[in-house]
């Protein structure tokens, strides 16, 4: 069992550096070329989570994220420390005209996260939220 | 930043704006958010040089959806990548903002002056 751990500061600048991270991680696993996008693009929206909605984009509260490989599929922990959130939402969000004529243009990361992967479970409190991912080497039929 | 990181080339009521950093995220999406201000008729972006997008990058670019709802203009993709169509298949942005070849973009160039 390997594992892998950064921690970043709560700024978007650095969801860069993770996503490196996963997608040399991806490679260096076995994962095939479209595996790795769906790695990238999940990890990505999930650390993108923790910054903007756990820690609130207070660059002083780190987002610790962790990959482990489990023989045949990489476990990804997201880990903020901000004060928790009431609820995920899952549901499927496409683009549509009514929410384009409002201006509401944003809330297709969660979604994204869990069409691209395997199995997704969040854990939050006061003291922060931890969302976990599970990513085989092929989509799981 | 915007200018060295979207080329744009119009012709006539055609403006293709091509985009070339490789990430269209949050980072990246004040740049190209400021381009959507000027679109013309017929405009389409230009995904040959973008090897990720991720939802803030999604949002950044329905701003170009809006805007060209807003005008009654045409919008449209080239160049996306077999992942990136995927995706957006995915969140339906495929119906506002179609995927075709440039070469369909032909029919929009105005024709040479002879």
């Amino acid at each position: 069992m390997h594992r892998v751990t950064l921690s970043i500061p709560s700024d978007p600048a650095f969801e860069r550096v993770v996503r490196a991270s996963a997608a040399e991680l991806g490679e260096t696993f076995g994962f095939d070329p479209e595996r790795i996008e769906d790695l990238k693009l999940a990890v990505s929206e999930a650390v993108n989570n923790a910054i903007d909605h756990g820690s609130k984009r207070q660059s002083h509260l780190p987002v610790e994220v962790s990959f482990q490989v489990n023989g045949d599929h990489l476990e990804v922990r997201v880990t903020d420390h901000g004060g928790g959130v009431e609820r995920i939402d899952w549901s499927r969000r496409v683009v549509e005209e009514d929410n384009l004529d409002a201006g509401m243009l944003r809330g297709f990361g969660m979604y994204l996260i869990s069409s691209l992967v395997d199995h997704c479970e969040v854990s939050s409190t006061a003291e922060g939220t931890v969302m976990t991912l599970r990513i085989f080497r092929k989509p799981a039929e | 930043m915007a200018q060295h990181t979207i080329r744009r080339e119009e012709q006539g009521d055609l403006a293709i704006l091509r985009i070339s950093m490789p990430s269209v995220d949050a980072i990246s999406a004040a740049a190209i958010e400021q381009m959507c201000s000027d679109m013309r008729p017929i405009t389409a972006l230009d995904f040959a040089q973008v090897n990720f997008i991720n939802s803030a990058g999604i949002s950044a670019l329905l701003k170009f959806v809006v805007a060209a709802r807003k005008s009654g203009y045409k919008l449209f993709a080239i160049n996306v990548s077999p992942h990136h169509q995927k995706i957006f298949k995915m969140v339906e942005m495929s119906r506002f903002m179609p995927i075709v070849d440039e070469s369909d973009l032909a029919a929009y160039r105005e024709p040479a002056r002879v």
